[in-house]
């Protein structure tokens, strides 16, 4: 016998001990009542499914909703409360008119800093700068009076006979 | 009339499809939890495979007259639950599994040192079991039950029978060398 051939054996032997392992596990026998255990658990998932199914279920105590008239009546009445209810809500639902004038904040009169509650503050500006028109000169007036062309005397601003702001 | 007939019917189908699932849970249940055990090695957690391949059967019941092998069928039911189980779940410490095979493996004539060692034996081989690709180890698992040909294996498998004949060459070769070599990996 050659040395590989031996070996090929070694390993053969190896192979069929580790099956030996598996049939001796695979031959294990179940525990005692798995049958019973599994069928009551069976028969509670079937009796739960049976609840689940309910038209089919209810069908073998009273046979009321196999018969198709009520079961139309029966989805025509959940349509109609479903569609009641939502009418119901509908009607009372009012749409906001749209305002013909808009309430304009109360403006502050200047005299005081105080005003009713929620009124707007606006405060005063004074007035913009005046263009004046130009100065015709006579012909008598002197002549250090006279701006050179193109140019525009600006008066001073009025002053403000509001006070100034805080 | 009709109504009453028809409920009767029904309450009459729902009896037998009972007593159908009923019949198969006697006659397969002892076989799928062997199945079960081999993947898993846990008592209860087989136990419970079972009863959840047995509840996918009842979800399915109304196709339970097209099935033609029923065994083979259930098997396979089984078979793809502890496979997807044994994906979840974390992989336990070997000395679990000795532990495991001390417990229920076979003790008559034996001293607790030599049913000792001989769980420690089976341990070492199931690891060595455990490092074989998934494919060689399905069929090698598999092939280890006597009731189930090579054609019912690659019914349960879903590959030809050629395919399962190879694989299962192959997985002895594998399964040799790791025994010599326990520390080379595939």
């Amino acid at each position: 016998m050659s040395f590989s051939t031996q070996d090929e054996l070694d390993r053969n032997a190896g192979s069929i001990e580790a099956e030996e392992t598996l049939r001796l596990i695979a031959s294990l026998p179940a525990p005692q009542g798995i049958e019973d255990r599994v069928k009551s658990g069976v028969r509670a998932a079937h009796r739960q499914a049976s609840v689940m199914s309910w038209p089919n279920a209810s069908a073998n105590k009273a046979g009321w909703t196999q018969m198709s008239a009520m079961r139309v009546a029966a989805a025509a009445a959940i349509v109609f409360v479903v569609a009641g209810g939502g009418w119901e809500v509908y009607s009372h639902f009012r749409l906001a008119t749209v305002p013909t004038a808009v309430a304009a904040p109360q403006r502050i009169d200047g005299s005081a800093g105080l005003s009713a509650a929620a009124a707007k503050r606006t405060p005063k500006t004074l007035d913009g700068p005046v263009v004046a028109a130009p100065v015709k000169h006579g012909s008598g007036e002197g002549k250090g009076n006279m701006l050179p062309q193109g140019r525009v005397m600006r008066p001073l601003a009025e002053k403000s006979s509001v006070p100034a702001q805080r | 009339m009709e109504i009453v007939e028809s409920a009767v019917h029904d309450e009459a189908r729902q009896r037998a499809q009972e007593e159908a699932l009923e019949a198969l849970v006697e006659q397969y249940a002892t076989t799928l939890y062997r199945v079960a055990f081999s993947v898993l090695r846990n008592q209860s957690d087989a136990e419970d495979a079972v009863q959840e391949a047995f509840l996918r059967v009842l979800r399915h019941r109304e196709t339970l007259g097209e099935i033609r092998d029923h065994r083979v069928w259930l098997i396979r039911i089984v078979w793809n639950i502890v496979l997807d189980r044994k994906r979840r779940a974390k992989t336990r410490p070997e000395t679990d599994d000795i532990a495991e095979l001390a417990r229920v493996l076979p003790a008559s004539g034996l001293t607790a040192e030599q049913r000792a060692a001989a769980a420690q034996h089976h341990a070492r081989v199931m690891a060595c079991v455990e490092k074989l690709p998934a494919r060689e180890r399905e069929v090698m698992v598999l092939s280890a039950f006597e009731e189930l040909t090579s054609v019912e294996i690659a019914a349960v498998l879903d590959v030809t029978e050629s395919s399962v004949r190879s694989r299962l060459f192959r997985a002895r070769n594998l399964l040799a060398e790791l025994l010599d070599h326990p520390r080379s990996i595939r």
